[in-house]
Parts: C-alpha cells; sequence; structure tokens
C-alpha cells in the first residue's frame, strides 16, 4: 500500500461526527420529564396527551351544540332537553397526539470545521424526537438540502428513538443550502401540519425566511433553530488576514480578496444584520426563532432555549 | 567616507542582481491560500466595497518592494566596509589646553551671554567628539594652577564631560607648565599634539611659554576665542598712614581703562562696610588715573574699593568687562613704632627736632657717643633705625645690627663705614639727586653750602642719591640693613635750616619702614605666594605653622619654614593669617589679596603681535564621527536587521500583505 492509499485509509477511518453516540443515558432521562407544547391544539389522529377541540371520547367538558340528525345520541345532553326542551349535544376535549416534524439541513454550509454544526443540529433534533415520542406524540424526521431529501416517516412511542439515530447516522450529506425548496418538500409530504423545527444555518440570503413562511401557510407552525459558529459569525478574531481566496463550501466560484481588520468587521457586521433580520421577519409572522451558538453546551441549550421558545414545558 | 572592503564598482553589480531578483520576485503572482467559507454570498457583498481600497493595497506592496530594496542596499553598504576619513589616518595624541584665566570669563564675539571659556569649551567638545578611533586626548586648564580635567583617553563619553569641569579663575595662565605637562603627556605618544584654547589675552611669560611651545618638537597649534577688549580694571589699591599723623590714612586707588571705548565710571571705596568715597571718572582708552582719599580715620582697617558703570541714573550695574578686576581690598597696615636710636653729641637739636616730631611713629631714644661705642645699651640691639650724628667724635668699630644713617663717617681716618671714602671734598656742591628715590621725595638740596666733605667709592648694587660734581656724596648701600652715608657733617653746612632737611629724615624712616616688618598690606593673586611672618607684621621667632583663612570661609594652616610661608591666594579677598605656635600663638594679622594685575585684566589679544605661523594656527575641527569606533558596517547592518523585524512584524500582523 502506497503512500496515498495508507493516506486516504486514514481519512477514511477518522471517525464522522454523526457515527457519534448523539445522547448519553442521562440526558434521555433528563428529557423524559419535558413535554412537547404546541401553541395551537393539532387535530390527532390517536389518543394522546394533548387536548383538542375535537368532540370525542374524552373526559372534560368543553361546549354544546345543536344537535343535528346524524349525531350520536349518547352525546345528547338530556338534562337541558327536560328543563328546556333544546336537544344539544355535549362536547369533549379530547386528548390527540401531535405531528411534529424536524428538519435538519444537511448542506455543506452545516458541515465545515468537521460538521460541527451538523452534529450539533443533529444532537437537537434527536433530542426533540426523542421528546417528541417520550410524549407519545408522532415524530418524522427529515435531513434535507439542495441536493438530497431523505425522510423518516412519522413514528410514535420512545423505542423508534433508535430508528431515528440509524436515519440520522444514515442520512446523504451535502449540497447547497436551499431553505424554500426544503420547506416546500416537506410541507408537500405533510398530510397533517403539525409542529415542524427547522435546524439549519439559514445560510441563504433569500430563500431561508420564504421557506419558513412557507410552512406557515400551509397551517404547520414552523420552529427555526439557527445553528451558528461564533467563529465563523465573528472572524476578527481568527487571525484570518491577508490576501486569499474565498471558496464557497458549497460550489461556486474562488474570489480573491485582501482581509483586513476593517473587511473582518465589516462582514461581522453584515452576519449580524442578516441574523437580525432574519429574526425580524420570522416574528412579523410569528415564527419563532432560536439561535443556538455552538459555544453553547447542547444540554443548555436543548434545557434552556427551547423552554424559553415555548417548545418544551 | 571610504569603503574599506568592496569598492563601489563591486558592489553596484552586487545591488544590481539583487533588486532583479527581488523584483521578480514581487512581480510574480503570489498563490493565495485558500479559504474556505460557509457564507460566500455574504462574503462577496462585503468584500465588493473593499475593491475600492485596492489601489492602496497596491501601494502597500510597492512600499515592501521598496523596503526590500533598501535592505539589499544597506546589506551591499555593510559588505563596502564604508569607514570615515578620520579612522583611516595616523592616530592622534591631542592634549587640549584650555586658557581658564580671568580673561576667559569676558564675553564672546557676535554670542550674547556667552562667554570665551564656552566657546573653549565647544570647541573643544568638537575637537573630542572628531576623534578616531585610534586617537587619544587630554584636556587641561590652565589658570595659576594647573588642572587636568579629562584624563587621556579615546573615549568621547568620559572625556566630555571633564570639560563642565572648566571654569575661570582670577589671575593669569600658568601656560609655562600647562604646555610642559601637556608636552610630557602626549610628546611620547604617536601623534602628539597640542591645541591651546585662549584668548589671547596673555601675560608676556604665557607668551613667551607659547612661542616656545610653537618652536619645539611637539605640533602646537593655537585657536583663538577673542572677542570685545572693553574693560576698566582697578589695577592698584593701597592703604597707608600717613607718616607725621599715624592715626590717618589716604588711600590711593589706580583706575585704568584698558578698552578700546571711552568710559564713565563711578569710584566708590568703603572702609568696614561704611562708604568713605565716591568719585566718577570719565576715562579715555588707555587711560589710567589715581584717586587719593586722604585724611581717613586709622581705626578703619578694611578697606573695598569697587567700580560700577556710570550711565547717569539709568540703572544698569553691569560689570565693566571682567567683574573681578571691579574690586579690591587692602588693609591698613599695624601700628608698630620705628625703634630708633639717636646717637649724637648734642649739639644738633635740627635732627633731634626733625625725629622728635615724628614722635607717634618714632619712639627716639638718644645716646652719647660713649655709649655708642661701649655697645652696651640694649636699646641698640633692639633698634630698628640708628642715626650716628657724632659731629667731631669718633664713631664705634662696629655698627649695630640696624638700618644705620651716618653724617660723615669719614671725618676720621678709620671708621667702621661700610662704604669707602674716596676723596675729601672742599665745599661741596650737591649737583646731582635721585628724584625718583623715594628716600630724596619732595627733597630739593639746591644751592645748599657745605663747609666740607668726603665722596665715596660705590660699588655694584649702591644707589647714589646725591652727588657732587659727578661724585657721590650720599650713597644708599641695601643689605639685610640697609646703610644710608652722607658725606658731610649738617653741622658744618645750612642744611638743617632748609625744609628739606625734616623731610629727608622723615623719608629715610618711611623707606626704612616700609623695609620693616607691617609693610606687606596686600599681594597679587598666585598659586604660590612666598610671604614672610615679619612682613606681615607677625614675630616670625619660634612659628612652625600659621593658619590662613580665606575669602570662602576655608582654613588651612601651613608650615613655618625660617619664618616664611607659601600663601596660595586664588581668590581676591581679606585673608586671615594666624600663627599657631610659638610665642606669638594665636596672634592675628589681615591680608589683602587683589588680582591689579594689568595684563590679567588686558582683555586685548596678545599673540597677534606673535604673527603665528599658519602651521601653528588651528583649523576648523573636523567633523563629528557617526561612530567613535567599531567597524560602521555593524552599524549598517544593524539598521538592516531593524528594517527586517518591522517588515517581519508588519507581515505577521497582516499589515503588509
Amino acid at each position: 500500500m502506497g503512500w496515498a492509499d495508507r493516506l486516504l485509509a486514514r481519512r477514511e477511518a477518522k471517525p464522522s461526527p454523526e457515527d457519534a453516540e448523539l445522547f448519553d443515558d442521562a440526558f434521555l432521562q433528563r428529557l423524559e420529564l419535558l413535554q412537547v407544547v404546541a401553541r395551537r391544539l393539532f387535530r390527532g389522529r390517536q389518543r394522546a396527551e394533548r387536548k383538542t377541540r375535537k368532540v370525542g371520547s374524552g373526559l372534560e367538558f368543553a361546549d354544546h351544540r345543536q344537535y343535528s340528525p346524524g349525531d350520536d345520541i349518547r352525546y345528547l345532553d338530556w338534562t337541558v332537553w327536560i328543563r328546556l326542551h333544546h336537544a344539544l349535544i355535549r362536547l369533549f376535549e379530547e386528548d390527540e397526539d401531535l405531528p411534529i416534524r424536524i428538519v435538519i439541513d444537511v448542506s455543506d454550509s452545516m458541515r465545515t470545521k468537521d460538521g460541527a454544526k451538523l452534529r450539533y443540529a443533529m444532537q437537537v433534533g434527536a433530542a426533540l424526537c426523542y421528546v417528541g415520542l417520550a410524549n407519545l406524540d408522532r415524530v418524522g424526521i427529515t435531513c434535507a438540502s439542495g441536493r438530497h431529501h431523505a425522510t423518516l416517516p412519522a413514528v410514535r412511542g420512545k423505542g423508534r428513538i433508535f430508528r431515528v439515530f440509524e436515519f440520522l447516522r444514515a442520512a446523504e450529506r451535502g449540497g447547497p443550502t436551499d431553505i424554500r425548496a426544503m420547506c416546500s418538500r416537506v410541507s408537500a409530504e405533510s398530510r397533517q401540519p403539525g409542529l415542524t423545527v427547522v435546524l439549519s444555518d439559514f445560510y441563504d440570503l433569500d430563500g431561508a425566511f420564504e421557506g419558513l413562511n412557507m410552512l406557515r401557510f400551509r397551517k404547520h407552525e414552523p420552529v427555526a433553530v439557527q445553528v451558528l459558529d461564533p467563529a465563523e459569525a465573528d472572524p476578527t478574531g481568527t487571525g484570518l488576514r491577508g490576501d486569499v481566496q474565498l471558496v464557497d463550501v458549497e460550489g461556486g466560484p474562488a474570489r480573491d480578496v485582501t482581509l483586513s481588520p476593517r473587511a473582518l468587521r465589516d462582514y461581522a457586521e453584515a452576519h449580524r444584520r442578516f441574523c437580525e433580520h432574519l429574526e425580524q421577519s420570522c416574528r412579523s409572522r410569528g415564527i419563532f426563532l432560536a439561535r443556538a451558538p455552538l459555544d453553547v453546551p447542547f444540554d443548555d441549550m436543548v434545557l434552556r432555549l427551547f423552554r424559553q421558545g415555548g417548545i418544551l414545558r | 567616507m571610504t569603503f574599506a572592503g568592496f569598492t563601489l564598482a563591486q558592489l553596484w553589480p552586487v545591488f544590481a542582481a539583487g533588486a532583479a531578483a527581488i523584483t521578480l520576485l514581487y512581480l510574480l503572482r503570489m498563490r493565495r491560500r485558500q479559504v474556505v467559507v460557509p457564507f460566500a454570498a455574504l462574503w462577496e457583498r462585503v468584500t465588493r466595497e473593499s475593491e475600492s481600497r485596492r489601489l492602496w493595497r497596491k501601494l502597500r506592496r510597492l512600499l515592501s518592494w521598496l523596503l526590500q530594496l533598501l535592505v539589499l542596499a544597506l546589506v551591499c553598504l555593510s559588505l563596502g566596509d564604508p569607514r570615515p576619513e578620520v579612522w583611516l589616518r595616523d592616530p592622534v595624541s591631542l592634549a587640549i589646553v584650555v586658557d581658564t584665566s580671568a580673561s576667559m570669563s569676558g564675553a564672546a564675539p557676535d554670542e550674547p551671554d556667552t562667554t570665551r571659556l564656552d566657546l573653549a569649551r565647544r570647541r573643544a567638545e568638537q575637537e573630542i567628539l572628531g576623534l578616531g578611533p585610534a586617537d587619544r586626548a587630554v584636556v587641561i586648564g590652565a589658570s595659576e594652577e594647573i588642572e587636568v580635567v579629562a584624563p587621556l583617553s579615546g573615549d568621547p563619553a568620559g572625556l566630555v564631560p571633564g570639560l563642565a569641569r572648566l571654569e575661570t579663575h582670577y589671575g593669569e595662565a600658568d601656560l609655562s607648565r600647562a604646555l610642559a605637562l601637556a608636552s610630557h603627556v602626549v610628546g611620547e605618544r604617536p601623534g602628539p599634539r597640542i591645541l591651546v584654547l585662549t584668548d589671547g589675552a596673555l601675560d608676556p611669560a604665557a607668551i613667551e611659554a607659547l612661542q616656545a611651545c610653537i618652536d619645539g618638537p611637539v605640533q602646537c597649534e593655537v585657536a583663538r576665542m577673542g572677542g570685545p577688549a572693553d574693560n576698566v580694571a582697578i589695577t592698584a589699591f593701597a592703604a597707608r598712614r600717613y607718616p607725621y599723623a599715624r592715626d590717618k590714612i589716604e588711600v590711593l586707588t589706580e583706575v585704568e581703562n584698558l578698552g578700546d571705548t571711552p568710559v564713565k565710571v563711578v569710584l566708590e571705596v568703603e572702609a568696614d562696610d561704611a562708604p568713605v568715597g565716591r568719585t566718577t571718572l570719565w576715562l579715555e582708552p588707555g587711560q589710567q588715573k589715581r584717586e587719593v582719599l586722604a585724611q581717613l580715620d586709622a581705626a578703619r582697617s578694611r578697606f573695598v574699593a569697587r567700580l560700577s558703570r556710570d550711565d547717569g541714573g539709568a540703572g544698569g550695574d553691569g560689570p565693566l568687562g571682567l567683574p573681578h578686576d571691579d574690586e579690591a581690598y587692602a588693609v591698613v597696615p599695624p601700628l608698630s613704632p620705628l625703634d630708633v636710636v639717636l646717637v649724637t653729641d648734642g649739639t644738633n637739636l635740627f635732627l633731634e627736632a626733625a625725629l622728635l616730631v615724628l614722635d607717634d611713629h618714632v619712639r627716639l631714644t638718644g645716646l652719647s657717643p660713649s655709649e655708642a661705642r661701649e655697645g652696651r645699651r640694649p636699646e641698640l640691639r633692639e633698634a630698628d633705625v640708628v642715626f650716628y650724628d657724632v659731629g667731631a667724635e669718633t664713631l664705634p668699630d662696629v655698627l649695630p645690627a640696624a638700618h644705620v644713617v651716618l653724617f660723615d663717617p669719614w671725618r676720621h681716618p678709620s671708621s667702621p663705614s661700610p662704604i669707602t671714602k674716596k676723596a675729601d671734598v672742599v665745599r661741596p656742591f650737591l649737583t646731582e639727586q635721585d628724584r625718583s628715590h623715594p628716600a630724596l621725595d619732595h627733597v630739593v638740596l639746591k644751592d645748599v653750602n657745605i663747609a666740607r666733605g668726603t665722596t665715596f667709592e660705590v660699588v655694584p648694587g649702591d644707589q647714589v642719591l646725591v652727588r657732587s660734581l659727578g661724585e657721590p656724596i650720599a650713597v644708599l648701600r641695601e643689605g639685610e640693613h640697609a646703610t644710608v652715608v652722607i658725606g658731610f657733617d649738617p653741622r658744618q653746612s645750612d642744611m638743617p635750616m632748609r625744609a628739606a632737611f625734616p623731610m629727608l629724615v622723615d623719608n629715610l624712616l618711611r623707606y626704612f619702614e616700609q623695609r620693616e616688618a607691617g609693610f606687606v598690606a596686600s599681594v597679587p593673586l598666585g598659586a604660590h605666594r612666598e610671604l614672610s611672618l615679619a612682613d606681615l607684621g607677625l614675630p616670625p621667632d619660634g612659628v612652625g605653622r600659621v593658619e590662613v583663612s580665606g575669602p570662602e570661609g576655608l582654613s588651612t594652616t601651613l608650615p613655618v619654614e625660617r619664618g616664611r610661608f607659601r600663601l596660595r591666594a586664588l581668590r581676591p579677598g581679606f585673608y586671615s593669617v594666624t600663627a599657631v605656635d610659638g610665642p606669638p600663638a594665636g596672634s592675628s594679622v589681615e591680608l589683602a589679596v587683589n588680582q591689579a594685575s594689568l595684563h590679567a585684566s588686558d582683555l586685548h589679544d596678545r599673540i597677534e603681535a606673535l604673527e603665528l605661523p599658519e602651521a601653528a594656527q588651528a583649523s576648523a575641527a573636523v567633523e563629528a564621527a557617526p561612530l567613535s569606533q567599531g567597524p560602521l558596517w555593524t552599524l549598517v547592518m544593524l539598521v538592516a536587521a531593524v528594517l527586517v523585524a518591522i517588515e517581519w512584524a508588519s507581515y505577521h500582523r497582516r499589515v503588509t500583505v
């Protein structure tokens, strides 16, 4: 075996971040205590621990409505009939499950620096899946980019978490970032709208907000989690100076530039303005956007930031 | 500047090749470092704005290129091993003799508030900074004393600080000793050279020493720092008691305008800090005036004379040239009456009367000729002056150890007179007299009738006071004691009837008195003035040490050898001399020390008259070498290293890339 083969073999032997264990048992135990709360009540096809306004076999009284032929007379309120001679049907709040869709951006922009951002996004996504499964919700997961798109159909039950892990490990990665196409396909696949959590860096100047807004348009409740590398957001402290050739990790022409401290400061300022604009746009449409910088420990992010966003309870 | 390594012709190709290589490297396109970014769209938006700064980046690369060429040029220069011309000449041993006499504190030409010594100091510094690596220099200050302010060294850092120790002193420059020292220091060393920095206001002895140095084997050059010569000085200042009224004093002050312009000055005299006289003097250039303050109270002992400029009440009190010759000091000699013995037969009452008039000044004792011949009277042994006026009587065989005045000593064939008789003269006429001699001051001997007399044989050293038709008839012989012989008997002349007789007696006594103790009341400045205790009025017997206190308040104890001691008086003022041991222990006398020297006060350049040869006139100082020692290429390489370090630091700080 030549030196090139040995070098190649060494590269292949290097464990990828996605192959590492996403969670340990202690962390999973802590997540079991949380419940996923949706801001809206969604109708589910199976009983779960979340209430809907659908009249059903629930135990908690919700409202009355006029009787119409064909209604189950078992729900007729006889007390009202005896007193007022009005035929009213009793409505009950029925506990239903919530469809949750986790969308993870697997584009090349998420794979810089040994895929730190992608690993972070997968850990967060896997945590959400586990919490949803632990609360008897139906959880589906999608790994998508401008080139690949893979979806794990919605599953239920905590024991399915290992399928989620397998799916994440096996998902194809790479390609350009295309939030709009990704969200469009996710909404088309979902027969029932629900809580859709998109984990991405949203490095898509035009399509980031449009994709999230499309989900909202399709009755989903989109939640955006922007995974950020602080060094990428503010490169002034990285020592990056001088004449360099900037290469886009997602392809495209290289660009010769001279990086001065001022240029780095300008980039940091432009990045900050981009994030603020995306956040403001989401807020104007009622879309919750949370920033997940890599320097915040993963478990803190799940427990703290998601609680602030009202996703966990 | 000379290249001791590669020549200029050899260096140019090296520089050209290096410059071409550097230029080629700069022309080659630099392979840029690739940086993978996740958000290229945002980077493109940001870097699009910096395109306008591309011109500055190109200029920055141009500056970097020029910096590299500069480093290359410095390296090529160091290969040439550049050396200043001063390093390539033969080593020089330089002795800088700086005149620090009083005149060097005079004003410098065209530079206000600058003295001649400042110019000399500046020139000496230039000479020192121009020394080559193998050169050595020594700096000697020459005033009344000689001082080596910077020992022989080749390090300017050690020599230049020594120049600050140069300061003017009172008195003259003892160039003779200074040049001898300089010649001794550098004479045996390679490239000996003596540089004299002076204003040229030197006394004849210094001029002579300078001339000898120029004619000597060691190269001697003179750099002159002359300037305005305006100066008014007190050239003499003395106080004395009146011979006839010892309780009264007269003070003499001599003022001279040594400058080239007329000046009006005010002369003030103080006695014991009380003003006793003030006068205004108008002095033409070169004019000298004497002012006498008469009839002053003898109770005062210290006198100070001061000169100041009379500017019509404008209030200006600046010095008249040199400041320290505008002030002079004098003390009144102590009053000690002379012990005078008159040996007489009692028939010349005129002589007795002339002596008795001086009763406060003279303690007169009369003796008969027989008593004098026996010699047993103690007055004779203690007498200061003995008058022998014995008439027809004979003189004693041996004269006493005192000043002696003999009238008609060769009346008899045998005589103790040390001055021998030449001839007897009948009716001699007094035809010539030495009017300049103080013994005959104001004495007129014209038409004196004399019955008989004798003339004398004189020997070299005798002073003929009066002659009779060319033959000495009154003679003064100096010695340990003075002897005055007058070749006629006053009784046999009409001289006692004349006013000249008591005046002659008084003049003689005054002359003797001035030879005696107590008349040295003022001495000139000097490093070593030998003084006699007796001259100061202190009995010298048994005195082994004296304590001298100067105007600075410092006291020094000096040894006394045979009644004499050496006084080191370098500052004008009053000095106190106190006997430490011996019978007069504790006795104290005062002494005034004055500059009072025409040469020290004359600021004119006396060297001009020497017509110095061209070789003895110092040319301008050489330019200071950039480095006093060590090869210059090390400095060049140091500069190149600094430039490379700056380039390295700026590159790694991403400033020049």
